[in-house]
């Protein structure tokens, strides 16, 4: 492609977000990535587009947004990425004061709940360990195959004029007296006024090529995949320690199961979070722990033969929101990363946001929260 | 201790070997009897020379060092300090055993490429046909089609015929004349001229007269459909023919299964017939310390360069010298097993005999036109990104059938080879065998 309006680097979601909204503005864009559509993190994903495990605030904000605009995304590409409205239940064995407390403050920022009993909850899981008391139904949550998503919105994106380059490492971002013209990658040099770091874990390295800063780091997580099973478990559901988790800065381990059963029939154990780098090894006490959560939530998994276990490293900074926004020192250096363990949920969202933003139009919140000039000072 | 995970000729090699000098030695396996796939008999081996697996189990029974443990399937290792704690599931339990040193001799299953109907009942691999037979007593049916490529369809074609089934045809896709590009590995091995005699006079006494250059390419519902492949493998038109069967047996040469070697991280390389196999020194030691691999997952050669490779490793591990001869045999062997790589090759024309509907990942029963897309619409461009997108691979067998052929569908619908580093990375699971949660979480320390 020559000439094109806007480069996207990343060929994950949260890149194929910003394409396809980009193209939608009228833009001609070039998307770059070193590996095939989905190699990376979005590869790894569990495909959950999550509002109930968000704590009120900008983020809630983003994923509510974004959320609607999944659906708006499929209408626009087409029903081929299995998105469903599944739904989520957060349950609570002994206290549910917070629980309850949250879901009551989440309400008021716009998310549909509703406070289930013990008979109710039971209704919507009847395969749920009889000794949880009380739970809460989120409607709202929803779920996507996140590879088949970005797989189906790039070629839209090709489709609607723009061009995908696979196998391209960018090896450097080139910038002229503070604003970007273009990228020099290892299938040759292309040339563009705008430029969208999608590169998730690796933002960091994107940023350091045109001199900035981005403080991005890997939290990696595993996922347990089991056999085929009749239908036990019928939306999401994880136990109320989730959203501790989600939200904790600790280095160490931290396991709070999501299980949930796909439409291959398989279920879906996950996921561990833990910062040890690029550290790809196997930890099998982290699988046990999984599967004994799961199984308290769920005995009649205790049957379940699993066959698979994957891991994949989630991009973080460290006070947890994404980065999303024009970079704070180079012009024409957009940066939509670092959505750690909500990067599906979030990305259209994102995309819309920084559309917006190139644009100068008003947008459906105010982003600065995820202004990457936050980090001017900060670093890991 | 040294743990000897596989009883097949390597394992047992290994483990007797080991007890020479008093090393205690755990031998584990999933089957009840030792032996392995090779030598899964019931009773007195039969075959080929084959009053060397009976000499090798007596060896074994009487070696006071050796506790075998059978039925036992080893679902995964950890490294605990500087010990290996292997974790395995006999008899509905978990248990795990510790040792300083391993060796891992866990042997290689057949091949299937896919053609039109190799999904369906009837069609199973040599390897099938011949542990049926050898196992469990059981016939696979009376009319058998034994196809495919390479030595290993003889035994198996004589053995069925053994037991009374008729042999309709033996089919190989390539041609003796191949030996022609080795001689020195037949001049070096002057006993495979006798086993080559010994299988062709049994043949002969069953009026088996096996046929080249020909394939299965379709079956369903007791009819085989037998090609004329070129030196390609793509069929040469018009010169199909049908015949009445009741089994397919088709098998492709061997993949090693690599799960623990990758979980313990031992250092993988592509063999000269695309292979994915484990590197290791002249001692069989792996990359990793303390752990030795021996038989096919070093490279694919057969029972006897196993005993060899066996052998050597077991000696290694218990601290005992190896003697120049067992290394010169090795050598001889090897050679023997590369002209074997050269003279049954598997060439990219069987990727032409599936169609649109060709079942491909038979677990996830995902089809050729699936396939095929993932490529041309969604842009996948290896193995993984193909099995995102379609699911092959993700089934019950975790892409040990499929995965090696989606790769070469893929890399030949986008021009490419198959990358090593593909190659490599298809071959790493860390759950090498199914657990139940329950007994997974009830491990937790
Ligand atoms: C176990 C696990 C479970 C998860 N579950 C969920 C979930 O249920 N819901 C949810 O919302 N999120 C989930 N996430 C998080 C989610 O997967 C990520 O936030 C999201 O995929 C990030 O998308 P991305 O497009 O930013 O990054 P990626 O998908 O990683 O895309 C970045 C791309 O950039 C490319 N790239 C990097 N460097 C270069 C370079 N130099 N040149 C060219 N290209 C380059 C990479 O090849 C890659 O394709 C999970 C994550 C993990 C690990």
């Amino acid at each position: 492609m020559k000439n094109p309006d806007a480069i996207v680097i990343g060929a994950g979601i949260v890149g194929a977000s910003v394409a396809l909204s980009l193209t939608n503005a009228g833009f001609k864009v070039l998307v770059i990535d070193r590996g095939a559509v989905s190699s990376g993190t979005t590869g790894a994903g569990e495909g959950n587009i999550l509002v109930s495990d968000k704590d009120p605030g900008p983020e809630l904000t983003l994923a509510l947004r974004s959320r609607d605009l999944w659906f708006e995304m499929q209408d626009d590409v087409g029903d081929t990425f299995e998105l469903e409205a599944k739904g989520g239940v957060v349950v609570a064995r002994n206290d549910d004061g917070p629980l309850m407390i949250l879901a009551s403050e989440q309400s008021n920022h716009g998310v549909t709940i509703q406070k289930l009993d013990h008979t109710s909850l039971h209704e919507l899981e009847p395969y749920l360990d009889q000794r949880y008391q009380s739970g809460v139904f989120y409607p709202q949550d929803s779920q996507c195959q996140p590879m088949l998503a970005a797989a189906h919105v790039i070629r839209t994106v090709v489709q609607r004029g723009g061009a995908f380059i696979s196998q391209a490492k960018v090896t450097r971002i080139l910038v002229n007296q503070g604003a970007v013209t273009g990228i020099e990658t290892t299938q040759g040099n292309f040339s563009a006024p705008i430029i969208v770091n999608a590169t998730g874990t690796w933002a960091g390295e994107l940023a350091q090529m045109a001199g900035s800063h981005l403080p991005i780091a890997p939290r990696k997580g595993f996922i347990l995949v089991t056999e085929p099973t009749k239908k036990y478990v019928f939306h999401k559901v994880y136990d109320s320690d989730y959203v501790a988790n989600v939200a904790s800065s600790d280095a160490d381990l931290q396991t709070s199961t999501v299980v949930e059963g796909t439409r291959a029939g398989t279920i879906l154990i996950g996921a561990s979070r833990e910062r040890v780098g690029f550290d790809g090894s196997m930890n099998y006490e982290i699988l046990r722990r999984l599967a004994a959560q799961a199984t308290s939530l769920f005995p009649v998994l205790r049957d379940v033969q699993l066959l698979r276990a994957y891991r994949g490293f989630r991009p973080y900074a460290p006070d947890h929101l994404p980065v999303i926004g024009e970079d704070a020192t180079v012009k024409g250096l957009w940066h939509s990363a670092g959505h750690e363990g909500a990067g599906i949920g979030l990305a259209p969202g994102s995309a819309a946001l920084i559309t917006d933003a190139i644009l100068g139009r008003e947008s459906f919140m105010d982003g600065s929260a995820f202004s990457p000039a936050r980090f001017e000072k900060v670093s890991l | 201790m040294i743990i000897v995970i596989g009883a097949g000729p390597a394992g047992l090699a290994a483990a007797e070997a080991a007890s020479r000098n008093g090393t205690d030695v755990a031998l584990i396996d999933s089957a009840p009897r030792k032996g392995g796939q090779y030598w899964r008999h019931q009773t007195a081996v039969k075959g080929y020379r084959s009053n060397r697996a009976d000499t090798l189990f007596a060896k074994i029974e009487n070696a006071s060092s050796i506790t075998h443990i059978s039925e036992a399937t080893v679902w995964s290792i950890e490294k605990d300090g500087n010990l290996f704690r292997v974790n395995y599931l006999q008899g509905g339990q978990e248990s795990s055993l510790t040792a300083e040193k391993l060796i891992l001799a866990t042997g290689a299953y057949d091949r299937s490429l896919p053609f039109p109907g190799w999904d369906k009942p009837g069609s199973m691999t040599p390897g099938a046909a011949q542990s049926l037979l050898k196992g469990h007593g059981v016939l696979a049916g009376k009319k058998v089609v034994v196809a495919g490529t390479g030595p290993f369809l003889l035994p198996v074609a004589t053995g069925l015929a053994e037991s009374g089934a008729e042999i309709v045809g033996l089919y190989d896709a390539n041609t003796p004349l191949r030996w022609a590009l080795s001689p020195h590995a037949l001049l070096l091995n002057p006993s495979k001229f006798l086993e080559l005699i010994y299988y062709a006079r049994l043949l002969k006494r069953f009026s088996v007269t096996p046929q080249f250059k020909r394939a299965v390419s379709s079956f369903s519902e007791g009819s085989a459909t037998i090609s004329r492949v070129n030196s390609k493998f793509n069929i040469v038109a018009k010169r199909d023919k049908s015949r009445l069967v009741d089994v397919v047996a088709a098998g492709w040469g061997f993949t090693p299964d690599l799960s623990l070697g990758g979980i313990v991280g031992c250092a993988q390389r592509v063999d000269v017939d695309g292979t994915t196999i484990f590197s290791v020194d002249d001692a069989q030691r792996s990359s990793v310390e303390n752990v030795w691999i021996a038989g096919e997952a070093t490279g694919i050669g057969g029972a006897d360069l196993s005993l060899i490779e066996g052998e050597i490793a077991g000696l290694s591990a218990s601290g005992q010298g190896v003697r120049p001869l067992l290394n010169f045999n090795r050598m001889r062997k090897q050679i023997f097993a590369n002209a074997l790589k050269r003279s049954y090759p598997i060439r990219d024309g069987w990727q032409s005999w599936s169609d649109d509907t060709t079942t491909i990942c038979r677990c996830e029963e995902v089809k050729m036109s699936e396939i095929r897309e993932s490529v041309t619409e969604l842009g996948a461009e290896d193995s993984r990104t193909a099995k995102l997108f379609t699911r092959a691979g993700m089934g019950l067998c975790q892409g040990r059938i499929c995965s090696r052929n989606v790769s070469e569908i893929v890399a030949g619908l986008t021009h490419c080879t198959v990358s090593d580093g593909e190659r490599i990375a298809s071959s790493n699971r860390p759950i090498a065998s199914p657990i139940s949660l329950g007994l997974l979480g009830d491990g937790k320390k």
